[in-house]
């Protein structure tokens, strides 16, 4: 504990490092104060169309499915519909119906709608043969706001292994690692108190953040605690990691930067892209920080149904972690003493 | 003059060769090519699932979108990744179970697609307008945005990580006294920078996006890269002198990387537009560099007058303030 202090007193000097895990409490506050944005245009399919060439009947059925961008041209609505971000499928008139154009690059669902959308018009005036149970989803949820939360509860999880790896990466280049050698103090306790000290710095900052920007019913409070818990301790090995691997500041800024990218990357792109069931979707629990990533996503939701499955998959991330840990790293630093 | 900048490089490809920054660029290169080619360019939306409870065997439809379930209680199990459309026709009339997906939009259309799948649904063939396939497409699109993300954070830290460990050693106070101009100790430093980043574009884009493919692309490509290189190299030049120490710097770099880049990305990836994005400079740099990917004329006139005169103001402003720090070294 004694030791434990004079870390926090090394660290408190730095304005900057207590700056970095301020960082996502500000964008916390930011989010909690934002109007809410509308994300929904994400989930949902987009039409394009050109000006005065669709029915007033023909719009409205293509407002009730999805959402319609107007363009002035048919050459500007091409242009839309071949934008690579988007998965836009534009629409046109023709006799007695409509028309799709596609670019040909899109995901296998829009691709689908495009070529059925002519069908499914010509249906809709047909009498429904079927009752139908829409079962609600919990909570009136605004995803955008929730990516952003998740995102920066993420990196607020994150900021532990930068401030670990930095830190021990200055201590090797000031020499301080060489005093610490010849101090009375085992490797074991010294890699403990560094693990502490990114652990502590990473749960504080993401807590203060998800209790800005989450109102958190009382169930929700153990499991995301849990949650916050294991990501900081992840964090924080990692950034242990990285800190005793790393020769120089640039070897270990470039890890970082490497880590970085593993950690919000894979999560945002499984969850925007890739349906639960695919084959794929499990390789994204090879990264911590998806499984973290979620279950705040599902926490926010108002759901708890893989939460457990997470917070095993964050355990076994955090044990083998640790073991791999201690017994290179430590096992090493106690033979040589 | 030429000789001393022919040293001077030499100095600071020994620097990034003893900074280990080529082999961590391979790394990188290994890294995101092993991303993209085993993960991303299989990442896909399949089409929504009809799961058909038929006990009495009163539907004769055939579709490939229909997977028959043998249980009320199994259609509602396939049916919870609020995605996949139960249809159960045990009930009178036939029921249509969904979990709602969060968006009103999304759960018209699925109720309207499960109806139509089964009906004798016929594909019809749709006006192709773009060039490319899916898998060319995502190719393209995450080679442009990790090449994006790499070049702004190697120029940027690189330069600043070589020229912490110049300061640290005295460099800056002996250049005060050397014959060697102050833009020549940039220009050494901007020239390493931009050829190792030219040949790690080079190499990301045969690598990922086919050699014969990136042939077309590569002088648009390599013309936005450089910019991009020039201006990130010359800010991390900058903040290098103006900050204190690597570790203030490192910190300073991570809020810039994600709550700087992370808006460009989204609206990347996701085509969702914000107003304010017009403003954000890397915006602009981040739309160009992914038009070239895609052949398209990349950007205005305006354009690369800005960026001309953004590079021409950082060259200046670090020459200056290089000049400065040297003076206060004394």
């Amino acid at each position: 504990m004694e030791q434990l202090k004079y870390q926090l007193k090394n660290i408190r000097r730095d304005k900057l490092c207590i700056l970095t895990f301020l960082l996502p409490v500000i964008v916390g506050i930011i989010i909690r104060f934002l109007p809410a944005m509308n994300f929904l245009g994400l989930s949902e399919t987009s039409f394009g169309c050109v000006q005065n060439d669709l029915s007033k009947e023909t719009i409205s059925w293509l407002q009730s499915i999805g959402n319609l961008t107007e363009y002035e041209t048919i050459e500007t609505l091409k242009e839309g519909v071949n934008n690579p971000s988007t998965q836009m499928i534009g629409v046109l008139r023709r006799k007695n119906g409509i028309r799709t154009i596609l670019s040909g690059d899109e995901f296998e669902l829009y691709e689908t709608i495009g070529k059925t959308l002519p069908q499914l018009y010509d249906m809709r005036a047909d009498q429904p043969a079927f009752s139908k149970t829409i079962s609600p989803v919990s909570e009136k949820s605004d995803k955008l706001k929730f990516l952003f939360i998740a995102m920066t509860l993420v990196t607020a999880m994150f900021m532990g292994c930068t401030f670990n790896s930095m830190n021990m990466i200055s201590e090797k280049e000031e020499g301080t690692a060489f005093v610490n050698q010849i101090l009375p103090m085992s490797m074991r306790s010294y890699l403990l108190q560094k693990l502490a000290l990114g652990f502590l710095g990473g749960i504080v900052s993401a807590m203060v953040t998800a209790f800005l920007c989450i109102q958190t019913a009382a169930w929700q409070t153990s499991p995301l605690f849990l949650l916050v818990i294991l990501s900081a301790y992840i964090a924080s090995l990692v950034g242990l990691f990285i800190g005793h691997f790393s020769s120089g500041l640039m070897t270990g800024m470039v890890c970082i930067k490497i880590i970085m990218i593993l950690f919000l990357a894979p999560p945002i792109i499984f969850y925007l892209t890739v349906s639960t069931d695919s084959a794929v979707y499990p390789l994204s629990y090879l990264f911590p920080s998806s499984a973290a990533f979620y279950g705040l996503m599902e926490l926010l939701a108002g759901q708890m149904e893989n939460l457990g499955l997470y917070l095993v998959i964050l355990s076994i991330h955090a044990v083998l972690l640790t073991c791999l840990y201690f017994f290179i790293v430590a096992g090493k630093g106690s033979n040589r003493r | 003059m030429w000789k001393g900048f022919s040293h001077l490089l030499k100095k600071d490809v020994k620097m990034m060769l003893s900074g280990k920054f080529f082999l961590l660029a391979l790394l990188s290169l290994i890294l995101y090519s092993c991303y993209i080619n085993f993960i991303y360019v299989n990442v896909d939306q399949e089409n929504c699932r009809v799961y058909l409870y038929d006990p009495n065997n009163l539907c004769s439809a055939q579709s490939k979108y229909i997977n028959r379930a043998h249980s009320r209680q199994e259609l509602k199990t396939a049916c919870s990744d609020r995605f996949s459309i139960g249809i159960d026709f045990s009930a009178d009339p036939p029921e249509i179970y969904m979990l709602s997906s969060g968006a009103e939009k999304t759960d018209r259309y699925r109720a309207m697609w499960g109806e139509a799948v089964l009906t004798e649904l016929t594909e019809e063939k749709p006006e192709i307008v773009g060039s490319y396939v899916k898998e060319e497409r995502s190719r393209r699109e995450i080679t442009a945005e990790f090449l994006f993300f790499e070049l702004s954070a190697v120029g940027f830290l690189g330069l600043a990580s070589v020229l912490f460990k110049e300061k640290q050693m005295g460099v800056i106070r002996v250049h005060g006294i050397l014959p060697v101009s102050k833009a020549a100790f940039i220009l050494s430093k901007l020239c390493v920078f931009l050829w190792s980043d030219l040949i790690f574009t080079c190499l990301l884009t045969w690598i990922n996006v086919g050699i014969s493919d990136s042939l077309t692309i590569l002088p648009a490509v390599l013309t936005q890269a450089g910019i991009l290189s020039l201006i990130m190299s010359l800010t991390g030049f900058l903040c290098a002198v103006l900050l204190s120490d690597f570790k203030q710097f490192s910190l300073f770099y991570l809020i810039l990387a994600v709550f700087a880049s992370t808006p460009v990305f989204l609206a990347g990836q996701t085509g969702v537009s914000w107003k304010w994005l017009a403003w954000h400079p890397m915006h602009h740099l981040f739309t160009a560099m992914k038009s070239a990917y895609f052949g398209k004329t990349a950007a205005s006139f305006p354009y690369y007058l800005v960026c001309i005169a953004a590079i021409a103001i950082l060259f200046y402003g670090a020459c200056h303030i290089l000049a400065r720090e040297a003076a206060k070294e004394g």
